[in-house]
């Protein structure tokens, strides 16, 4: 394989995926205001979701259809005991959450490998030779994305999208004006879910495969950087974040190739992104983007 | 399916409880002076270790020094991210989802400095040898002992520390309403500062032991930080007496959870699962914990309310 290009598309696959996660991540925080701390968790059902039912021989479509279906219906689940917390045990909950389905996915074999998790999932797109299946990864994850963000931000300018602001707003305002508030907090966690669970799916085909020491909660907790430091309330920005996030993360693995620094790039890679989340938290909370204004008459 | 003790798991029980409560102590007055769950507690764990590690491995100098710095650089981590990030970020009106943000940043930095310096890989203490002994049916170590006689002496301590001295009830007025106590001429930063050091350097030597038990890794504080969590939660955050009950009811229902598991076939890693539905279930059902259940009503008795 020709390093550079198939090294720069492997990176573009990566910050595609990631990016919809951060914009799953926006909808559930950035708009209403939901804490998801355990975004790994909803990761996790839709690759595995979607590996099972690729592995059964089922084409790609049902496996990221299959996958957005169960992490939504899951994240209503969750969200129906959880959402009426207050924002720190809302995080602590859902952290939890994600930690209790990691364990049992790991020590029950008979649902998917346990420990040795899934091989083989096919690809969406089975082309000839590498690169070529690689340039079909990039156009299936790219298509994906621009779906789910030209979808959100359709969301985000209609006046659902703007009833989710008002309750991350105000949520008593918002109550007071005669909406149900859980009701639509639950939908924005089911629609977050299931946008991660497509993340989820497209990350088990790419990898082709899938374990549960893919899933820690540090899966989650880079996901909450990248929408930090890209900005929050504002979709452009979450998937920037991405883009930010494993531009650090591959810039350390070439620099570790090619230079011969006295400390290993990859753990100052890591300092100094947690350097740069305090520091944009400190001097810019909102963030690189900030959210849009809501367009009045 | 192996025999079944139960002095041994009981002897278990209490080893574990008394590790949590080293770990949990800093991480509820903190939740409660700062207000923010910190998840950076788990880097203040994993430090503590190394830092034994680095006098007692690799100086070799003996397990007495090698605590007394894990205490006091675990401390300074602790009081450092305070005064550098968290103090500065709550001058600024940050939301409490910030605070805590902010403090995956704070771990990610200290989780990756760790590994610069002695690496990822498995670290073990090789000069500690814990003989293991008998006593009755009950299997011990040294090590053991020394975690429960440090739990219940930290336990006297707080106790007499939070009663007795005049800082320890400026802790408490500070928690309970840092506005009246600084016009009562409390200096509530000094005193969140103070806390913020006793609580990171309790929680470097509870990770030594942690360590010391199994084996030392860079995640090794995460493996404790959720219990911690149960811990705090159940015995509702920012209580001392609360949190005491609930690392040994988490200790307790960890380890006699091993035997429903046992027998209904599953793996033993189940016990750690316990940990988080105790979180789950006492936050959506009792959310201020143990305390805020309301025991009269329960026992149908007449409640004597004193103050709360």
């Amino acid at each position: 394989m020709a390093f550079p290009i198939g090294y720069l598309l492997d990176t573009l696959v990566f910050a595609g995926i990631f990016g919809i996660l951060s914009l799953s991540l926006n909808i559930e925080f950035g708009h209403t205001g939901l804490p998801n701390f355990g975004k790994v968790a909803f990761f996790m059902i839709g690759a595995y979701t979607s590996a099972l039912i690729t592995l059964s021989g089922k084409p790609f479509i049902a496996g990221i259809t299959g996958a957005m279906i169960v992490s939504g219906i899951c994240g209503v689940l969750i969200s129906l005991p959880a959402i009426r917390l207050r924002e720190d045990y809302l995080a602590i909950t859902t952290l939890a959450f994600g930690e209790i389905l990691r364990l049992i996915l790991k020590n029950e074999e008979w649902i998917a490998g346990g420990v040795l998790g899934l091989k083989g999932i096919p690809e969406a797109l089975s082309l000839k030779g590498v690169q070529a299946t690689l340039y079909g990864h990039v156009v299936v994850v790219y298509i994906s994305l621009a779906i789910f963000f030209i979808f959100l931000r359709f969301l985000e300018k209609s006046p659902y999208g703007r009833l989710l602001k008002a309750i991350r707003e105000d949520e008593l305002a918002a109550q007071s004006f005669g909406k149900n508030t859980v009701f639509y907090k639950a939908q924005s966690f089911a629609i977050g879910s299931a946008v991660a669970g497509a993340a989820g799916s497209l990350y088990a085909q790419y990898l082709s495969y899938i374990g549960p020491d893919l899933f820690m909660p540090i899966v989650t907790f880079t996901v909450w950087a990248m929408l930090i430091i890209g900005g929050i309330g504002n979709y452009k920005g979450a998937i920037l974040g991405s883009f930010i996030y494993i531009g650090f993360e591959r810039g350390a693995r070439i620099m570790k190739d090619y230079l011969h620094l006295p400390v290993d790039p990859n753990n100052l890679m890591f300092i100094i992104f947690g350097l740069l989340l305090i520091v944009v938290l400190l001097f810019r909370p909102e963030g690189v983007l900030k959210e849009e204004k809501v367009k009045l008459l | 399916m192996p025999e079944i003790n139960i002095l041994q798991i009981l002897f278990n029980s209490i080893v574990t409880g008394s590790l949590y409560i080293l770990v949990a102590l800093g991480l509820t007055m903190t939740y409660t002076l700062t207000k923010f769950p910190n998840f950076a507690h788990a880097e203040f764990i994993t430090i503590g270790a190394y830092i034994v590690y680095a006098v007692t491995e690799q100086l070799g100098l003996g397990i007495i020094p090698g605590i007394l710095m894990a205490f006091i650089v675990s401390g300074f981590v602790g009081v450092g991210s305070f005064l550098l990030v968290y103090r500065p970020l709550e001058r600024r009106k940050s939301t409490m989802v910030q605070l805590m943000v902010s403090s995956i940043g704070v771990g990610i930095v200290i989780r990756y400095l760790i590994q610069q310096i002695w690496g990822g890989q498995d670290l073990r203490f090789k000069t500690l040898e814990f003989s293991a002994f008998n006593v009755g049916p009950i299997r011990m170590t040294m090590l053991w002992v020394i975690i429960i006689v440090t739990g219940i002496l930290l336990v006297v301590i707080i106790h007499l520390l939070l009663t007795q001295t005049k800082i320890g009830k400026a802790m408490r007025a500070t928690a309970a309403n840092p506005g009246l106590a600084q016009s009562c001429g409390i200096d509530i930063d000094k005193i969140t500062a103070i806390v913020w050091f006793i609580g990171a350097a309790l929680a470097g030597v509870g990770g030594f032991f942690k360590a010391a038990d199994t084996k030392l890794v860079p995640v090794l504080g995460w493996s404790v930080l959720l219990p911690a969590f149960a811990v705090i939660v159940l015995g509702g955050i920012g209580s001392f007496y609360g949190m005491i009950a609930g690392a040994y009811i988490i200790g307790l229902a960890e380890n006699f959870s091993i035997i429903p598991l046992l027998s209904l076939g599953l793996s033993t890693d189940y016990k750690t699962a316990v940990g988080f539905i105790v979180i789950i279930l006492i936050l959506i059902f009792s959310p201020s914990g143990l305390a805020g259940i309301d025991w009269g009503g329960i026992f149908k008795r007449k409640k004597h309310r004193g103050e709360s």
